[in-house]
């Protein structure tokens, strides 16, 4: 284990400067693929918190009947999407708007007649496609006798939802992409290392060392790789994610009170040491495969 | 026990390097392997340690069949044997001790036997004082007798000695042709190739000789 150890430091020493070059390139990848992430977060938390206030009001007709209402509320209460349902009568409607209009009091009082219809209001519980389906459930609604109009808060939200799927699809592909191109340099810089060193691997081969044994150090060494960049990658992106929070929390906080921008989530950092972990394993993994066919002409 | 039915060997060219060998040499028996350059001696070591293929014929080291051991099991087969490589194979970035040191390393022995084999292995060889040197300040003789070293320390079941007095003077020679000799009492099978004619009559070893390929005596 020890004897393993070294080999490997020794394999990384005398061939440090692709060594080096490696992980600079790997840091790089893995950097850019974090600032998409930090963005992507950052936005779908703003997303989460705008959206929670999002609400799908349903404004009845004066004239509607016992039956209408009690279907509209057989239909709100089997949709599973929806996390709860008020219902707000004329008076209550119209007793809110003179509390929150008190200051104009007396041209409130002097209308004679009630102006604001009844209406229920609807709470969504958060998925995904939120909007879609608020949207859908909308159309629906709005076909029912007795609906006079329906109201679901900003519009603009929904497009910002759809923009948020397309970032998770842009996410993956340039991930993909990414973990491919460093899997290939990974592997590139273990065949260098391998070639500074072919004479000892040779020699030891026919000495009676097993395959495993000298294939190991090599694995560890673009495990340490993947490692390594991965690490400072992370590290890189905390600096500017750092950065961005105290130059901009101010402007941020004027968007919307309470949101701070984020740095990757604990789960995520988890998924990106272990992704950039097994690139190293798998660069190495495919040239040890390529050098170890030499062993008998 | 190394027994050897009619094996043949072409290299990339034409001529055959190997011709319809057919010999065997018993256990803790010392054999000469001799012949004119280009004979086919190195062929046919490199062919019992798995480090060459051959085309026909059967070839069984201490019951292993060689032609059948796969790639990833050859391993097993090198760890009885110990090679002098006729061009040395010593690593220039590695001391005298870590030369010899090494095939003990790669077999995964313990530090303490490592540096007590190793230590020993020098002494045979009369290269104690040179440990720390490196093979490029050596000279070739005695690089020669860091690969003969290298070759003892794990105290192989058989031998396979690629002209190991090549470059030592007849001195020498004879101290590390009677070290092979002690080697062989304790029961272990020597090859030894050599073109040193004078050093064949002086022994009473059976003699193989090879020309062009060809068995031409035994
Ligand atoms: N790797 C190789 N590729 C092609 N031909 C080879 C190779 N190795 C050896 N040969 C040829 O095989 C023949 C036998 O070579 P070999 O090295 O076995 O001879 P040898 O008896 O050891 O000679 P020497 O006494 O000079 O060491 C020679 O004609 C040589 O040119
Ligand atoms: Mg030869």
């Amino acid at each position: 284990m020890l004897n393993t150890i070294q080999t490997t430091f020794s394999n990384i020493k005398s061939n440090k400067q692709t060594f080096l070059v490696s992980i600079a390139t790997i840091t790089v990848a893995f950097s850019i693929l974090g600032l998409f992430l930090v963005i992507f977060v950052n936005l779908n938390t703003f997303l989460m918190t705008w959206s929670k206030q999002v609400q799908l009001i349903v404004y009845l007709e004066d004239k509607i009947t016992g039956d209408q209402k009690q279907g509209l509320e057989k239909l709100i209460s089997i949709n599973s999407d929806v996390e709860s349902m008020t219902f707000v009568s004329k008076e209550a409607a119209w007793q809110g708007f003179k509390n929150t209009f008190s200051g104009n009091s007396e041209v409130i009082e002097d209308l004679e007649f009630n102006p604001l219809p009844s209406s229920y209001s609807l709470k969504f519980k958060p998925a995904d496609d939120r909007f879609l389906r608020i949207r859908q459930f909308a159309d629906l609604l709005s076909k029912r006798p007795g609906v006079e109009s329906l109201e679901y808060g900003e519009r603009w939200l929904g497009a910002f939802e759809k923009f948020m799927v397309f970032i998770r699809i842009f996410l993956l592909a340039v991930g993909s992409l990414l973990a491919i191109g460093l899997t290939l340099i990974i592997s590139n810089t273990i065949k260098l290392s391998y070639y500074s060193r072919q004479d000892e691997i040779e020699l030891m081969l026919l000495i009676g060392a097993t395959p495993r044994y000298v294939k190991i150090p090599f694995l560890i060494e673009g495990l340490l790789q993947g490692l390594t960049g991965g690490i400072a990658a992370l590290a890189l992106i905390k600096a500017i994610q750092l950065y961005i929070r105290y130059q901009f929390q101010g402007s941020l906080e004027s968007i919307a009170r309470g949101i701070e921008f984020q740095y990757i989530p604990q789960s995520m950092i988890l998924t990106v040491l272990a992704t950039s972990v097994f690139i190293g394993w798998l660069g190495s993994f495919i040239s040890i495969r390529q050098f170890l066919h030499v062993e008998r002409k | 026990m190394i027994q050897l039915f009619n094996v043949s060997k072409t290299y990339g060219g034409v001529t055959p390097a190997l011709i319809d060998i057919t010999f065997s040499i018993k256990k803790g028996e010392f054999i000469f392997l001799t012949g004119p350059s280009g004979a086919g001696k190195t062929t046919l070591l490199k062919i019992l340690f798995g480090a060459e293929v051959f085309d026909r014929g059967q070839v069984l080291v201490h019951g292993m069949n060689i032609g059948k051991i796969p790639e990833r099991r050859l391993y097993s087969l090198r760890r009885k044997i110990g090679v002098v490589f006729q061009d040395y194979k010593l690593l220039a970035r590695k001391s005298v001790f870590e030369n010899v040191a090494f095939a003990q390393e790669v077999i995964g022995a313990d530090r303490k036997r490592i540096r007590y084999k190793t230590w020993e292995a020098l002494k045979n060889v009369g290269l104690t004082h040179k440990k720390d040197f490196f093979p490029p300040q050596l000279s070739g003789g005695e690089q020669q007798r860091v690969a003969i070293a290298r070759a003892l320390v794990n105290s192989p079941r058989v031998i396979l000695a690629d002209e190991p007095t090549g470059n030592l003077d007849p001195e020498i020679s004879l101290e590390i042709l009677k070290l092979f000799e002690r080697t062989k009492q304790k029961g272990v099978t020597i090859i030894f190739a050599t073109h040193n004619q004078e050093m064949i009559r002086s022994r009473n070893h059976r003699v193989v000789v090879l020309n062009r390929g060809m068995l031409v005596s035994q």
